[in-house]
């Protein structure tokens, strides 16, 4: 069975409602912000619940994977990924990018979201190369490949196309928004 | 400003208790500011002895051991919680009053308050429950 990267696992198995949720709500004021938790749970309610206390309390619910009897929920910390200005110049947006594929056009997407976020909902062609990553392994990409770079919203990419800029690649798009507002096809667990 | 659920605990049994409870530690771990009215038997969720040992309605009792295989809480176990999440607990003065019970005789950390104390908080709640 997969094992997704997480930053923090919590054991909430056994545990009857409303605990899972009490005891995820504690264990998120731990995380760092855009840091992603790993909810293991026996209470067949907690699906449902942890997917609207995400959004009530303004954190990503990314999916949950069923392993027997516990379920993995995997959830988001809210981050500051909206506000932020955009930097790097060379944008694309998400209906021109499908269209690219589409078309079959030589390009290489590259989603800097965290593995997690992949797993569950990415373009099919897309490789994850999350923004943390993204420094050790820049020596995996191409400098004469035309990189369009992806996350959730757009600001992540932002970043990361900036330190592509920066160690020598030139062809390089943001793409805005992103995931968050992606309608063409994708690929994942779960799916 | 936050959401706010207000509550009113009007009943004494262990049914009830976990009514009250499990919104009101939900409602709190979501980021919702929580207050509960305990009032007639609804004191009895609060009082220091009896609510450790809330009885379950007539002809009900087999489910005691669905509560255990379940995991569930036990109600002490649930108010610590609940306090510990910031949960805010305003008991009756008047049915105190009534039933001649002193604020010693309830956990610790409550308020006592009359209804306008509750009505204060419960008026610009979002969501007003009623057990």
């Amino acid at each position: 069975m997969e094992n997704l990267k997480s930053n923090v696992i919590l054991d909430a198995k056994g545990l009857a409602c409303p605990m899972p949720i009490v005891k995820t709500k504690k264990a998120m004021n731990t995380l760092e912000a855009g840091q992603v938790l790993e909810v293991q749970a026996t209470d067949k309610g907690s699906k449902a619940d942890m997917k609207a206390w995400a959004e009530s309390s303004g954190h990503q619910y990314l999916g949950t994977i069923e392993e027997g009897e516990v379920l993995k929920h995997y959830l988001r910390k809210s981050s500051n990924d909206e506000a932020a200005d955009k930097k790097h110049p060379n944008v694309i947006n998400n209906e021109e990018l499908e269209k690219k594929l589409a078309a079959n056009e030589n390009i290489v997407v590259i989603d800097v979201r965290e593995a997690a976020e992949y797993a569950f909902n990415h373009i099919p062609s897309a490789i994850s190369i999350p923004l943390g990553e993204l420094e050790e392994r820049i020596n995996e990409l191409n400098q004469q490949d035309e990189i369009f770079v992806v996350c959730r919203t757009g600001n992540r990419s932002d970043l990361a196309a900036q330190k592509l800029a920066e160690k020598g690649f030139t062809k390089v798009m943001n793409v805005v928004p992103g995931m968050s507002g992606w309608t063409g096809g994708t690929a994942g667990i779960n799916k | 400003m936050n959401k706010k659920v207000a509550i009113i605990a009007s009943n004494g049994g262990l049914f009830d208790a976990y009514k009250v409870f499990n919104i009101a530690t939900a409602a709190a771990a979501s980021d919702k500011e929580t207050a509960i009215f305990f009032t007639f038997e609804g004191l009895n969720l609060i009082h220091k002895e009896a609510y450790k040992q809330l009885p379950m309605p007539e002809g009900k009792e087999h489910f005691a051991e669905g509560f255990a295989k379940a995991n569930v809480p036990s109600i002490p176990e649930l108010v610590e919680m609940a306090k510990e999440l910031g949960v805010k607990f305003i008991g009756c003065q008047m049915t105190m009053d009534v039933m001649g019970l002193e604020k010693d005789d309830f956990i610790d950390g409550i308020e006592v308050g009359g209804a306008v104390t509750f009505l204060e908080f419960a008026k610009d709640a979002d969501v007003t429950l009623t057990f």
